[in-house]
């Protein structure tokens, strides 16, 4: 699928990839004057993913909103291309030295602040340190845990030193907390970054509104609209008709159950993002009974209608999961370890092999991710076929990450896109990782894992992470049945919201990658 | 008179703070505390201990609320746990949107519905006044929600006169603002006006079938001429209160309609900060619904003394 998508170039993106390699001139003129994406307007973006508490302090992002407008105003470390790859951004280019302990770092030197104070690496390490260390609260923190050290070289260098070699280094750095602000700074009420928008309106839960900085954008042919309305439509309903009524450009998150119908709308766009969204799962502790119990365990991976939850559920706008978390679009997915499937004869077998009886209680909500109950409904009808009785009970969506998820033996959970094969293991499912919501203990996996995280030859490693996505799949507790699909609704107006590998609206940078037609 | 209003102030003061206090244990009760709110999926024990020590949510109930208390005596009503802005600043600006939508549906739907509802006493069991009540009671047996889209569906999508989303800013001038919120006022007059109108229209006629009238009536006066100058007065108070009430609904109970235009008012901040358990937010757009309540019953007792003389003094 990887490789499908990079065969599927069209003629702009060849015209803006010739453009960037200086070809223009072989086209003629017209050509390369085409491949120019237009300046002004004002974007209007409608979105769901924020509330009024949003703050830009960026230790507090955790949903779209945030991580929309903080790229308007500041840049990352490192930018992830269209293509899954990590790219210079603040940092421009890196090296590893052998064993990918050590790394050097090469800070873009023509950067300057809204402030007009030049980007060091003073800003950068400031930037990198407010995410880690015993004082932080950022949701960043366990990401950058493994960093032990952080040198500063030169004003334009440093030198980031790990606990243990990671080839992913870059990707980690690219996490969307990680806005370079300059050195310092405590109060982020007035954004002071590289990006190519100023806060204009902060009206958190209604509105934010950035204008063009005056003066050339430092990424060429981006930042091009004079400005960006972001309003927060949280209502599906509502959003979808601002952006058929010409309310707003852009939305995100249409509601996959009347997603067919915006298709048919007249000047708008649906962009689908297969395989990115979120990784729909149920959780089961197998360090508890009756999940310690691998035939159980498996009858109960294979007694789950995959096929008629995406329908059902997610109107067809879903893939089919695998119950290992890595995405499809990730260069080290295992397109060769077969699909578990819908089998309540061979899951009847293999419960009956467990010698397990009764019920097997689940624990769902809304809280955990919508269409929860409906899934587990489904789930619970067709295991009744392989004679396993399911019993569903719905929760209370309030505390539910608190309360449930980590605690009950078997609930219902969502993983986002994590950048990376390592990070979505080492969050996930290494016997110390801090969200291990299977209880996942496995020797041989942990040093698949971590062997594979300092092998710099891409074979050696996809040969790892195959294993691994086996092991986690046929071994743990993990069920997840279904990723959904990214749909954002534009109108056709807007160009330059591609389908991007990790995030919806093209990794949440429509308005510094978009410009209108 | 004044002694009565006193008194009323007094009570009113006493509720509120009865008020803030069943909000600040509501809230307690309430699983989870606004750290693994805000930090959710993400939260670790290590990044809550932190940001729990940071926010002083470690202190005992009683002196967090004792502190709460000073503070608010004073004015202050500090800041929202989760971004740190002023909660005074950010509130103000929503309460007058909040005010602003009910203003308009107010004069929309008093008058109609208490128009209505004395034409319909006059006229009782005439067409008007069927057509009336079955118009009023349709709309308002089914949810706020769905009429807000009928509307929608009806006005902006099909006709595009009238936009779907009714946000408002600081810097739209009035008839910017009075052109948005169109839509949601026109819902919750469909919702308010039934109740004002079978009030109205039950009480005149109740009045209506006291000896007075019938007096009024062998005197030779024309039904309108009755109704208007002899039974309306008496009926005034529980059509006061009733108008009071509806009032209240309309500051107080349009989370719904606000969430379907996308209206930025009070309900939906609170919501959030119900959801992310940022006490003082609560707490603050708590006691303002409150006062709203309690100052809008307490204007409706009063004039209902005042437009009735037998009221006023006690036998």
């Amino acid at each position: 699928m990887y490789n499908e998508k990079r065969l599927m170039i069209d003629r702009r993106q060849l015209l803006a990839a010739a453009a960037a390699l200086g070809l223009s001139t072989k086209f003629g003129m017209s050509s390369a004057f085409a491949a120019e994406p237009k300046k002004g307007g004002v974007l209007r973006l409608g979105m769901e993913g924020g509330s009024a508490s949003d703050s830009l302090d960026p230790t507090t992002y955790a949903d779209s909103i945030p991580i929309a407008y903080s790229l308007m105003f500041w840049n990352g470390l490192v930018e992830i291309g269209s293509d899954g790859t990590a790219q210079g951004e603040v940092l421009e280019s890196w090296e590893a030295k052998p064993g990918a302990v050590e790394w050097v770092f090469n800070v873009r030197k023509d950067l300057v602040f809204g402030s007009g104070k030049p980007l060091t690496a003073d800003d950068v390490i400031f930037t990198i340190n407010m995410h880690r260390g015993e004082n932080t609260k950022s949701p960043a923190k366990p990401l950058l845990e493994p960093i032990t050290e952080i040198k500063k070289l030169s004003d334009h260098q440093i030198s980031i030193t790990l606990k243990s070699g990671n080839a992913d280094l870059p990707y980690v750095l690219s996490d969307y907390h990680l806005m370079v602000v300059p050195d310092g700074t405590t109060d982020f009420s007035k954004p002071d970054g590289t990006g190519a928008y100023a806060l204009e309106a902060w009206e958190p839960g209604v509105r934010v509104v950035a204008k063009r900085k005056e003066g050339a954008y430092w990424k060429a042919g981006r930042g091009n609209f004079d400005g960006v309305e972001l309003r927060y439509i949280l209502d599906s309903a509502a959003r979808t008709q601002a952006l058929i009524t010409g309310q707003v450009d852009a939305i995100n998150r249409l509601d996959p159950k009347t997603a067919n119908l915006v298709m048919k709308a007249a000047g708008i766009t649906v962009a689908r993002t297969a395989g990115t969204g979120l990784r729909y799962a149920f959780v089961a502790h197998t360090d508890k009974e009756p999940f310690n119990n691998p035939d159980l365990m498996m009858a109960l991976k294979l007694s789950i209608d995959r096929q008629k939850i995406i329908d059902n559920v997610f109107a067809g706008f879903a893939s089919l999961g695998n119950d290992h978390l890595v995405a499809p679009n990730n260069p080290f997915f295992d397109a060769a370890l077969p699909q578990h499937a819908y089998d309540p004869a061979k899951a009847a077998e293999l419960y009956k092999k467990s010698g397990h009886t009764g019920p097997v209680n689940l624990k769902v909500s809304e809280g955990a991710f919508t269409g929860a109950t409906d899934s587990a409904v489904i789930f619970q009808e067709s295991a009744k076929a392989a004679g396993i009785e399911l019993n569903v009970e719905r929760v209370s969506g309030d505390g539910y990450w608190d309360n449930v998820w980590l605690k009950e033996p078997f609930s219902a959970v969502y993983w986002g896109t994590r950048p990376t094969a390592d990070l979505t293991y080492s969050t996930t499912f290494l016997s110390d990782a801090p969200w291990n919501d299977t209880k996942f203990k496995n020797a041989e996996f942990d040093k698949a894992v971590i062997d594979a995280r300092a092998e710099i030859d891409p074979a050696k490693r996809k040969e790892l992470y195959a294993s691994a996505q086996k092991m986690v799949a046929e071994d743990s507790g993990m069920i997840c049945f279904a990723i959904s699909d990214f749909l954002d609704g534009y109108s056709n107006k807007v160009m330059g919201n591609d389908p991007h590998p990790r995030y919806d609206l093209n990794d949440q940078r429509l308005a510094e990658k978009g410009s209108f037609a | 008179m004044l002694r009565l209003i006193g008194i009323r102030l007094i009570l009113g003061f006493a509720t509120l703070i009865a008020v803030s206090i069943l909000i600040f244990l509501c809230v307690q009760i309430l699983p989870g505390d606004v750290c693994a709110a805000v930090q959710g999926q993400g939260a670790t024990p290590d990044t809550l201990r932190v940001c729990r020590a940071e926010l002083g949510l470690n202190a005992p109930l009683y002196a967090r609320y004792g502190n709460w208390f000073i503070g608010a005596l004073t004015g202050d009503f500090g800041a929202s746990l989760t971004n740190k802005r002023d909660i005074i600043t950010d509130l103000l600006p929503r309460f007058y949107n909040t005010l602003f939508l009910a203003g308009y549906a107010a004069i929309i739907a008093i008058p109609l519905s208490v128009g209505l509802g004395i034409l319909a006493a006059i006229r009782e069991g005439r067409p008007v006044d069927r057509i009336s009540n079955i118009l009023t009671l349709a709309t308002i047996s089914v949810p706020e929600f769905f009429i807000g889209y009928i509307l929608i569906l009806i006005f902006s999508v099909n006709l595009g006169w009238l936009p779907s989303l009714a946000t408002v800013f600081e810097t739209m001038t009035f008839g910017e603002r009075i052109y948005a919120t169109t839509l949601p006022a026109l819902t919750l007059t469909m919702l308010v006006a039934a109740h004002m109108l079978r009030m109205t229209r039950n009480s005149v006629l109740s009045v209506m079938s006291s000896p007075y009238v019938e007096m009024a009536f062998l005197k030779g006066l024309t039904r309108s001429r009755v109704v208007s100058r002899h039974a309306l007065p008496n009926a005034a108070a529980p059509i006061i209160t009733v108008v009071a009430l509806n009032l209240a609904y309309l500051v107080v109970g349009v989370v719904v309609v606000e969430a379907v235009f996308v209206y930025p008012g009070v309900g939906q901040y609170m919501v959030d900060a119900v959801t992310k358990r940022d006490v003082p937010v609560v707490q603050a757009c708590g006691l303002l619904f409150a006062a709203v309540f309690v100052g809008l019953n307490t204007a409706a007792d009063i004039a209902a003394i005042l437009v009735n003389p037998r009221l006023r003094n006690k036998k």
